[in-house]
């Protein structure tokens, strides 16, 4: 019997995302398009997504005098994302 | 890189893992390739200085001179700071602020070795700094997986220990010059490996 593949990460961009933020220690929103090339409005319900389930928490705030939002992966999202990626590998190992 | 497609369509396993894959790597790289700028400024400084102090010192005769070392941190730190300023800010991931912390130890120990030299007990302050910038050196070697890097620390801290013993006080700084260039061309060779 395969796992279950979490549905939340089973998405491309939210994929990305998890993966860019299981590197760092935290990203900016625009770090974040710039490696995804997604477009603003679209990576911003992904973010939402992604921390409504407590995958990852947001923090917003100012540089200088501009809005910058970061995103840091919680233990949580760590775990899923983990547990994402085992399951992957059970996948392409059974289907060998 | 590529763009990430925004339809949420379902994927292979092998897409999947190729995707976290393709994120993970990119992001490394361009983390580690943002480092580099930090050798090539703090080597560019280091030449500079060293060379602007040589000079002075060999003109005027005096080594007092010396205590313009203490004016590279107080330049390069707010220099550091402006580079950091960029409109997106690359995130750190482990290994550079493992960097970062090996080269903040280093100034911790530059400083101290110094300040301790120059006040209190007299000792060749150019042999045990060479040997603390090789160690640095070749520590980032380690962490950034570069034997060039890895060897050219070596050779800096061991071999820029032997010539301090032979040369005088005046011409020591000029290991300093040489520990810089080997900065700046560690910064080219990290920028070529993660380009």
């Amino acid at each position: 019997m395969f796992p279950k593949l979490d549905t939340l990460l089973h998405s491309e961009l939210r994929l990305a995302v998890m993966s860019i933020l299981a590197e760092v220690d935290k990203a900016e929103f625009s770090y974040l398009k710039k490696q995804t090339g997604a477009t603003s409005g679209n990576l911003s319900v992904q973010i939402d997504k992604l921390n409504a389930a407590g995958y990852i928490s947001v923090e917003k705030g100012f540089k200088g005098k501009m809005p910058c939002t970061s995103c840091k992966i919680t233990q949580k999202g760590t775990e899923a994302f983990e547990n994402y990626v085992n399951a992957l590998k059970e996948y392409i190992s059974a289907g060998k | 890189m590529e763009t990430v497609n925004e339809q949420n369509r379902e994927m292979t396993a092998q897409e999947s893992l190729g995707l976290i894959s393709e994120m993970l790597n990119s992001s490394r790289r361009g983390i580690l390739r943002n480092s580099a700028r930090y050798f090539i400024l703090w080597g560019i400084l280091l030449v500079v200085l060293s060379l602007v102090i040589y000079e002075l010192w060999h003109v005027t005769g005096s080594p007092k001179w010396n205590l313009l070392w203490f004016a590279m941190p107080a330049i390069g730190f707010p220099l550091s700071r402006l580079l950091d300023k960029k409109k997106t800010e690359v995130p750190q991931n482990v290994v550079s602020k493992q960097l970062h912390y090996v080269w903040l130890a280093y100034c911790v120990f530059a400083v101290a070795i110094s300040a301790v030299a120059l006040f209190t007990v007299p000792m060749n302050i150019t042999l045990l700094i060479v040997v603390v910038l090789g160690f640095a050196e070749t520590v980032s070697g380690i962490l950034l997986k570069n034997w060039p890097i890895i060897i050219g620390g070596f050779v800096l801290g061991v071999g820029g220990a032997v010539v301090a013993m032979l040369l005088t006080t005046e011409a020591q700084l000029l290991i300093f010059t040489l520990g810089g260039l080997i900065l700046v061309v560690t910064g080219l060779i990290v920028k070529s490996q993660y380009k």
